[in-house]
């Protein structure tokens, strides 16, 4: 089936569910000063689930999403079938835009690209522009999930490449985080320079030099000493692993387990969730109706929000030597954003492992949902990497972003 | 109210009709084709379950049942933390002398765990010792209270049932438990062994390291020349299973307790499916009969503090560093082997868990022993304490026999 506009309705009957549910919701105490060391703060959670019962308005903030321009079409998938496949589809004024697949992650969504849309898309002799889809990954938001078992780092590309492939766009640049930093380097190396010119990432996950690989690097590395501001950062991506990845190990594990839990609890969904909007932001001024959207499109997502948890068992059990393998070095031009607030802080100097870096910037403020927290640096670290006079200016050939 | 207050365990009916509710509202995952058990608690298991807990499951004949054991509430104070009102089972033997046991539960587990070697162990009897039983809800577990303040480690937990069975006057007592009991049971060998714990027992010698050549010397030098059995091998590959693959629960509980709280006190079946995964992969092939199974979660779903506060231990204990770091006390010990046990440790790892005099090993049977093996779990504690055994008359004037 070829592209069909869409447009976010979710039935009335969901709808009625969810206040049911919400009308029935039974809360757990908790500690005294607890503050946000044990999990999502109750005041914050009771706070949440009234205004989602008595205030927040589904029906307006769907017309809102809706303003978006929406399409949904089936890909083939090898081994899987068809998948209907959510996206947004923003073409700029620009003929000769650079075609830009956002891929979002997770506890993300197509949505985290509404703020960058419509910079990444304005035309302006100053920058370059860019025609962006923003899809919903299998599983997540409209999109249908797999069905079957192992639905993994290879299918994910294939999807997205397909998708783009579909729309025309032979060729195309990547913009992504989370799962979408790990799709991305999936897709340079497996479309690299035929279909992927270039990729951006606002999450570098790098190895540190081996002496192998690299004996220079190597030796410099062992040489050198810590900047305070590594050595901030790597505490901080220990922290992150020690106290802050439970949800990672469950989600890679018993993601069904789980899934009974965010299916059944809006309440539940929502501490999950917000617990990461708020631990993995840079003091994002999040307002109620923002996280209520947020987690409504997870709640009312296509397949459900246990379909979304997959993708970590699905990737994560592979080992992370396949999961490398699937994702190797590419010499496809990479840009990379580092925001202090970002879950891995690594030394810049591992970035260089990640691919062949070009452009890299360095932000005082933002954490993980970079787009959607700091859309004017994100949008800024693109253009400057695309534009003229940028390493990868031109590199879709016909389409160097420019009327 | 210091005093021991009768319990009778009494949910309230607008809870039953919140449970109810909920059960008629509930909206499932999907599941990948084939699934089985590799995602999870699969969605056939827990949809019949429901259904039953919807239609045909009957909680107050189940509580009447529960209310045949001699339950009994007390104010029990805690240094900084004021008094918490503590439930617990307390069974006394016909044998006057017999020797008072405290039997602890861990998680998803509970008072209910002491159900079937109640009986056993206070039955009297010329051939055996016999036991008065103390069996409480640990704090935030079932119908005791939880703690309201952080900071309430397993120094706490364990100050809670020390001053528990010397409020009942058992000055001198042995300790018996699994998962938590087990770390209970060392816990208060080391803080009051000297005092009133003369004697521990565990079916869960959680160790997950070989003997230290500096700590262990001899053990050390047993396990480098002495190679590992064929059952020590299989019980290396099971305690990999489990750290590598079935651990998630603990770090997110040790983590974030009050988050997954949220699920667990909002939704039945997520609590349903969090523990039913637990009950059936935790065991060796146990026959769970479906109202035996929401027996169990009924008791965390209808629990005083609410199943989100039992999962604070996970917490405390961990932030501590005292899950790591358990001291060895020169009090005896007596180790279970059960071959689906979560860690089951070789021999000479085990036996650096404490002072070890007494050992058993068992062809099947796995976390939840007292439950699933009660007739040899009783067995190897009458064995360790009886005449002539490694722990006979470790508690003055009580033997076990009159």
């Amino acid at each position: 089936m070829s592209e069909q506009p869409f447009k976010v309705s979710v039935p009335d009957a969901d709808l009625d569910l969810l206040h049911q549910k919400l009308d029935l919701v039974r809360f757990p105490d908790e500690l005294e000063e607890a503050g946000w060391e044990y999990g999502t703060p109750l005041a914050d959670v009771k706070r949440l689930v009234a205004h989602w019962k008595d205030g927040f308005d589904w029906r307006k903030a769907e017309a809102e999403i809706n303003e978006l321009p929406q399409f949904t079409r089936d890909i083939e998938v090898d081994g899987f079938g068809a998948l209907n496949i959510h996206y947004i589809h923003q073409k700029s004024t620009v003929e000769n835009a650079v075609p830009l697949l956002f891929v979002h992650g997770w506890p993300g969504h197509f949505l985290e690209a509404r703020k960058i849309i419509p910079l990444l898309t304005s035309a302006s002799p100053e920058h370059p522009s860019f025609h962006v889809v923003a899809l919903s990954l299998p599983g997540f938001g409209f999109s249908e999930g797999p069905k079957k078992k192992d639905f993994s780092i290879k299918q994910y590309p294939e999807v997205a490449n397909k998708l783009m492939l579909a729309l025309g766009y032979d060729e195309y640049v990547t913009q992504g985080g989370d799962w979408g930093f790990i799709i991305s380097k999936a897709m340079a190396h497996m479309y690299g320079h035929k279909h992927v010119k270039a990729w951006h990432t606002n999450c570098p996950v790098g190895q540190p030099p081996s002496p192998s690989k690299n004996p220079f690097r190597f030796l410099l590395f062992m040489v050198t000493p810590w900047s305070a501001e590594e050595r901030a950062g790597i505490m901080r991506t220990q922290a992150f692993r020690k106290e802050g990845s439970g949800y990672m190990q469950l989600q890679s594990t018993r993601p069904q387990t789980l899934g009974y839990n965010l299916a059944d609890s809006p309440a539940g969904l929502l501490a999950w969730i917000y617990e990461k909007l708020v631990t993995w932001t840079d003091n994002y001024p999040w307002t109620d109706d923002e996280v209520l959207t947020w987690i409504s499109v997870y709640w009312f997502s296509r397949d459900g929000p246990a379909a979304s948890l997959r993708i970590y068992k699905e990737l994560l059990k592979l080992g992370p030597e396949v999961m490398a393998s699937g994702a190797q070095y590419s010499t496809v031009p990479l840009g990379l954003s580092y925001f202090p607030k970002e879950l891995f802080c690594l030394p810049r100097a591992w970035s260089q492992s990640i691919g062949n870096v070009v452009h890299e910037s360095v932000h005082e403020h933002g954490g993980h949902f970079a787009a959607f927290e700091r859309p004017d640096d994100l949008a800024n670290d693109v253009r400057a990497m695309f534009g003229k006079g940028g390493p990868a200016y031109g590199v879709v050939p016909g389409k160097n972003g420019y009327a | 109210m210091s005093d021991e207050q009768p319990f009778i365990l009494s949910v309230a009916d607008a809870d039953i009709d919140l449970l109810n509710k909920k059960l008629q509202l509930v909206r499932w995952p999907d599941e990948l084709q084939g699934a089985d058990w590799d995602y999870g608690s699969p969605l056939t298991d827990i949809q019949r379950l429901v259904a039953r807990w919807k239609d045909g499951y009957d909680w107050r004949k189940v509580e009447a049942e529960i209310n045949e054991l001699p339950q009994f509430t007390r104010d029990i104070k805690v240094d900084g933390f004021g008094a918490l009102n503590i439930h617990y089972v307390h069974q006394k033997s016909t044998v006057k002398n017999a020797i008072p046991l405290l039997f602890l539960h861990g998680w998803p587990g509970s008072f209910l765990e002491v159900r079937k070697v109640l009986p056993i162990l206070t039955e009297a009897s010329a051939d055996h010792p016999s036991f008065h039983v103390v069996a409480p809800s640990l704090p935030g577990f079932g119908p005791s209270e939880g703690q309201h303040k952080p900071e309430f480690d397993g120094s706490k937990y364990a100050e809670v049932v020390n001053t528990l069975m010397l409020t009942l006057g058992y000055t001198e007592y042995v300790v018996q438990g699994g998962d938590w009991g087990s770390f209970l049971g060392r816990k208060l060998a080391a803080q009051y062994g000297s005092t009133s714990v003369k004697a521990w027992h565990t079916n869960y010698p959680n160790v997950q390291q070989p003997p230290s050549l500096l700590r262990f010397p001899s053990l050390y030098l047993a396990h480098l020349f002495t190679p590992y059995t064929a059952s020590e091998k299989a019980g290396l590959e099971r305690t990999k299973w489990f750290l590598s693959t079935s651990r998630a629960y603990f770090q997110e509980q040790a983590t974030k307790p009050q988050t997954i709280g949220y699920t667990f006190a909002d939704s039945p079946v997520a609590l349903l499916a969090w523990i039913y995964e637990k009950l059936v992969q935790w065991t060796d092939g146990y026959p769970w009969t479906d109202d035996e199974v929401l027996t169990w979660i009924s008791v965390y779903w209808f629990s005083r503090a609410g199943p989100a506060a039992s999962v604070r231990i996970y917490y405390e204990t961990v932030t501590t560093g005292e899950y790591h770091t358990l001291p060895w006390s020169p009090v005896p010990c007596g180790l279970s082997y059960f071959p689906k046990e979560l860690v089951v440790a070789p021999r000479a790892w085990a036996r650096t868990i404490g002072n070890v005099v007494f050992e058993s090993a068992h062809e099947s049977g796995g976390h939840f022993a007292a439950h699933e093996k009660p007739v040899e779990l009783v067995a190897d504690v009458r064995d360790m304490f009886r005449k002539g055994g490694p722990a006979f008359g470790v508690v003055g004037g009580r033997t076990g026999y009159d």
